[in-house]
């Protein structure tokens, strides 16, 4: 059950921005460092309801935005409608544990950010096009591949699945303490 | 007759075996020469089968020689791995101590040439979420008596300035960032302006000239003009890299690539304070 839980989610996205900021960097040219906020946010909303998944995304993008300290709104704006399409595309697609969350990073990462680019374009922050979309195909390629493997590392699975366990554990207790 | 032989047939025969013996040796010892040819030609006629025995023997002496050397050689190998993979780990740590040792002696450079500067070495702990904010953290903070406004420095240039303290660490915005600003002026030509991050991937800058017809190349040095509040002057910003008309041709912009190497930004110097109307020499020559 702690797949589901506000705390977790926290402690989840409070792990990524740290990698994202201190170890990440070390590895990727200035400019090039990808995101880690969006692979989680991909996790935690697959497996939730699409009003879940949006709160999903709200947490984890304001905490980014509160990280970085400049336009607050921007990444929480982004990722919350991130957790609430990828929450609401999940319950018309086929379930899969590793090409199914790739997939939808991939397309996730593809819109993102031209649309963080036009947010910054409204705000008076004019970026060359063809610079800010350099490093796409690093972080297209990145999110694929590593939003998958968090979901593998972290073991998340449906509600249902869970809930079933649960009540299985719950009726074999109850079915023991009774035969007692 | 007959019985008398029988009877001493052994020392007949022991006597005819020493006679004979000693005909044979008389005999060769007179003709050595000849005894050597014969037994040259037997050797002549055996060599063939001389030859291929001995060669057997050897290979199978050579091959129960190796069997046996095969768990020397593989001991040995294991041996030889282990050593070369602590020669290599051993060279990785050494490359890495010597560019460490290279950043922090371009640093002690910079401190002894700056004489009634008082300047704070601080490590870079981590950047900022958002690509396109070009923060770093670095962990010196109020407590260090690092402020706001501050001036952050290496050996090769300007790094950027403080923007926000707390006890224990103070962000920095670098020179690369869009929101930045830097009083600047070519060293060739004094021409004045003001250096603002361009582009986040490329990590370039731009030089917005005040001067309508600007006398500025390719290859000039970029200096802090020290109309700045925050910088000192004559702190190397970097060097132009291609200068164009911006728009509607009234000034002219140019492309400066930093002298700062941001990706390895590891160590820096936050200026706490300098004495006015002095300035650092703008070129130190980092890593000797």
């Amino acid at each position: 059950m702690w797949q589901f839980r506000i705390p977790t989610w926290i402690i989840l996205y409070l792990l990524a921005i740290l990698v994202e900021t201190a170890l990440l960097p070390q590895i990727f040219p200035v400019g090039w460092v990808p995101n880690l906020v969006l692979p989680v946010t991909i996790i935690i909303a697959l497996y939730e309801t699409p009003r879940r998944g949006l709160a999903a995304g709200l947490i984890g993008g304001l905490m980014q935005d509160v990280w970085a300290g400049r336009l607050w709104g921007l990444n929480a704006l982004t990722f919350a409608l991130v957790g609430f399409l990828v929450a609401n595309l999940e319950s018309r697609i086929v379930r899969d544990n590793i090409f199914v969350p790739g997939l939808l990073a991939g397309l996730a990462q593809l819109l993102v950010v031209p649309f963080q680019w036009g947010v910054l374009h409204m705000v008076g922050l004019h970026f060359g096009w063809s610079a800010f979309m350099r490093p796409l195909p690093v972080w297209l390629l990145f999110s694929m591949l590593v939003t998958p493997a968090i979901g593998g590392l972290l073991g998340f699975r449906p509600r249902h699945e869970v809930d079933r366990k649960y009540a299985r554990t719950a009726m074999s207790r109850s079915g023991i303490s009774r035969s007692r | 007759m007959g019985g008398f032989i029988y009877r001493w047939r052994r020392p007949i025969i022991i006597v005819l075996v020493i006679m004979v013996v000693s005909l044979s040796l008389s005999f060769t010892a007179r003709v050595h020469g000849k005894v050597v040819a014969l037994s040259n030609l037997i050797g002549t006629v055996v060599s063939p089968a001389s030859s291929t025995l001995a060669y057997v023997g050897e290979k199978v002496g050579s091959g129960v020689g190796t069997v046996g050397q095969l768990f020397t050689l593989e001991h040995e190998t294991v041996q030889l791995k282990q050593k070369l993979l602590l020669y290599n780990s051993m060279k990785l740590e050494l490359s890495e101590l010597s560019q460490q040792n290279s950043q922090l002696r371009g640093l002690l450079a910079l401190k002894a040439s700056s004489a009634g500067w008082r300047l704070k070495a601080a490590s870079v702990i981590s950047r900022n979420p958002d690509n396109w904010y070009q923060t770093v953290v670095i962990n010196q903070g109020r407590t260090s008596g690092v402020k706001d406004g501050m001036a952050v420095i290496v050996p090769q240039g300007v790094v950027g300035r403080v923007i926000s303290t707390t006890p224990v660490t103070a962000t920095v915005m670098l020179i690369l960032d869009p929101n930045s600003g830097v009083g600047a002026q070519d060293v060739r030509s004094q021409s004045a302006g003001v250096i603002n991050g361009r582009d986040p991937v490329t990590g370039t800058l731009s030089f917005q000239l005040f001067a309508h017809r600007p006398d500025i190349t390719p290859g000039d040095a970029v200096v802090t003009s020290g109309y700045s509040q925050y910088y000192p002057a004559g702190l190397l910003i970097g060097q132009v890299q291609s200068v164009r008309k911006a728009a509607y041709g009234l000034t002219e912009t140019a492309v400066v690539r930093p002298a700062v190497n941001f990706n390895q930004l590891n160590n820096v110097m936050v200026v706490l304070s300098h004495p006015s109307g002095t300035s650092l020499p703008p070129i130190y020559g980092g890593s000797r």
